[in-house]
């Protein structure tokens, strides 16, 4: 899996996933939202459009992050899931958790 | 996938088919509680874009955690849930899927996606071209693997030369588990197969063999999926035990006759616990 963040001046920190987000990938997936979850009101995009499989270990990774965000005030989104993460996110219940844009 | 494909999705998970499918896709499933739902989330929207029928048939082995529970609560229309009292091992589930699809073509394909299902066109088409059995190949030219380990290359490495040259199955890769058949050859192999364990596969292509089936091989991109249940070192040994068997088999005779039933209507109730 790819990932590439990008900032703006006034928006949210936005990451791009692309390919498969499985557990071989959470450790990767940490190291580069972890930083970010620490500030004063984190407000994160994940954008999804491009991942075409994810799995109950990613899942849990965008869980985890989304409540950090949360517990300080902020949000975590997913921006434009593909059709399978969306599936899997409805399958699981996930969806309404998250916002979703 | 496009907004129709989704709405195609919708409709198969809502909305039972009056007609037979045509593809059938078989997963077999083990304590799969924790990769169970994101499989078939993503085997659904996938087949869901092919624009024709098809059923999933989620074969339990006896799960002692939540899987038939997680199945059941997805109450997808299209997808029938077989479970079974007791752990009889992979092959005795594949089994029971196998012959309870209803399609044209049928695949089987383990709970992991490690075999990302994508690739199911590309088996479709030897089957188009007439082949009765296509072999998903981690070991064809042009496949992609990523994250084997180093014990499961040398295992596989040992036991590919045996299979080929000693047992002259002429398949580079038997144990991948993404394997399309066309109806008759599914139903022909799986009513005869003796053995439930890791190494049924190995038996269902010896017997494609000895029928003269017409056997193909596809490369694809496998992924060592985390939580992997193989074992490599028990599994070897047990593979090279069961190449034994199967030919010991061959000789009494044991091959000659159906050793499996196809399951009556009434066992299409996926609340009622199947026997195995």
């Amino acid at each position: 899996m790819n990932i590439t963040a990008a900032t703006t001046d006034d928006g949210p920190l936005a990451f791009v996933l692309s390919g498969r987000f499985d557990a071989h990938e959470a450790d990767g997936f940490r190291a580069a939202i972890d930083p970010a979850l620490g500030a004063t009101e984190p407000h994160i995009d994940i954008d999804l459009s491009d991942v075409e499989f994810i799995d109950s270990t990613a899942l849990a990774e965008l869980v985890r992050a989304m409540k950090r965000c949360r517990e300080r005030s902020g949000d975590l989104r997913l921006l434009t899931p593909s059709n399978p993460v969306r599936v899997i996110l409805e399958l699981t219940r996930l969806d309404a958790a998250f916002t979703i844009v | 996938m496009t907004g129709s494909g989704l709405d195609a999705y919708r409709t198969w998970s809502t909305t039972a088919l009056t007609e037979s499918p045509k593809y059938s896709v078989v997963i077999p499933a083990y304590n799969e509680e924790w990769r169970i739902v994101p499989t078939i989330g993503a085997i659904a929207t996938q087949m869901c874009t092919l624009g024709e029928p098809w059923e999933m048939i989620i074969a339990d082995d006896g799960s002692t955690d939540t899987t038939v529970e997680l199945v059941q609560e997805l109450e997808l229309a299209n997808l029938q849930l077989l479970v079974a009292e007791k752990n009889g091992g992979k092959g005795s589930a594949v089994r029971r899927g196998m012959l309870r699809a209803r399609g044209d073509v049928v695949l089987f394909a383990d709970a992991d996606q490690s075999t990302p299902i994508e690739q199911f066109r590309d088996l479709e088409e030897q089957i188009d071209a007439g082949f009765d059995v296509v072999v998903g190949s981690r070991a064809a030219d042009g496949a992609e693997v990523e994250s084997k380990s180093f014990m499961r290359k040398v295992f596989s490495t040992g036991l590919s030369f045996i299979v080929r040259n000693i047992f002259r199955i002429p398949v580079s890769d038997t144990q991948c588990g993404f394997k399309m058949f066309t109806a008759d050859a599914a139903d022909r192999l799986f009513r005869r197969q003796l053995i439930d364990e890791f190494s049924f596969d190995l038996e269902i292509l010896y017997l494609a063999q000895k029928f003269d089936m017409k056997t193909a091989e596809v490369p694809v991109r496998w992924i060592d999926a985390p939580g992997s249940k193989v074992e490599a070192g028990k599994v070897a040994l047990e593979f090279l035990r069961d190449l034994a068997i199967i030919r010991w088999n061959d000789v009494r005779g044991r091959y000659k006759a159906d050793n499996h039933e196809r399951p009556g209507p009434d066992a299409h109730n996926p609340d009622r616990p199947m026997a195995v």
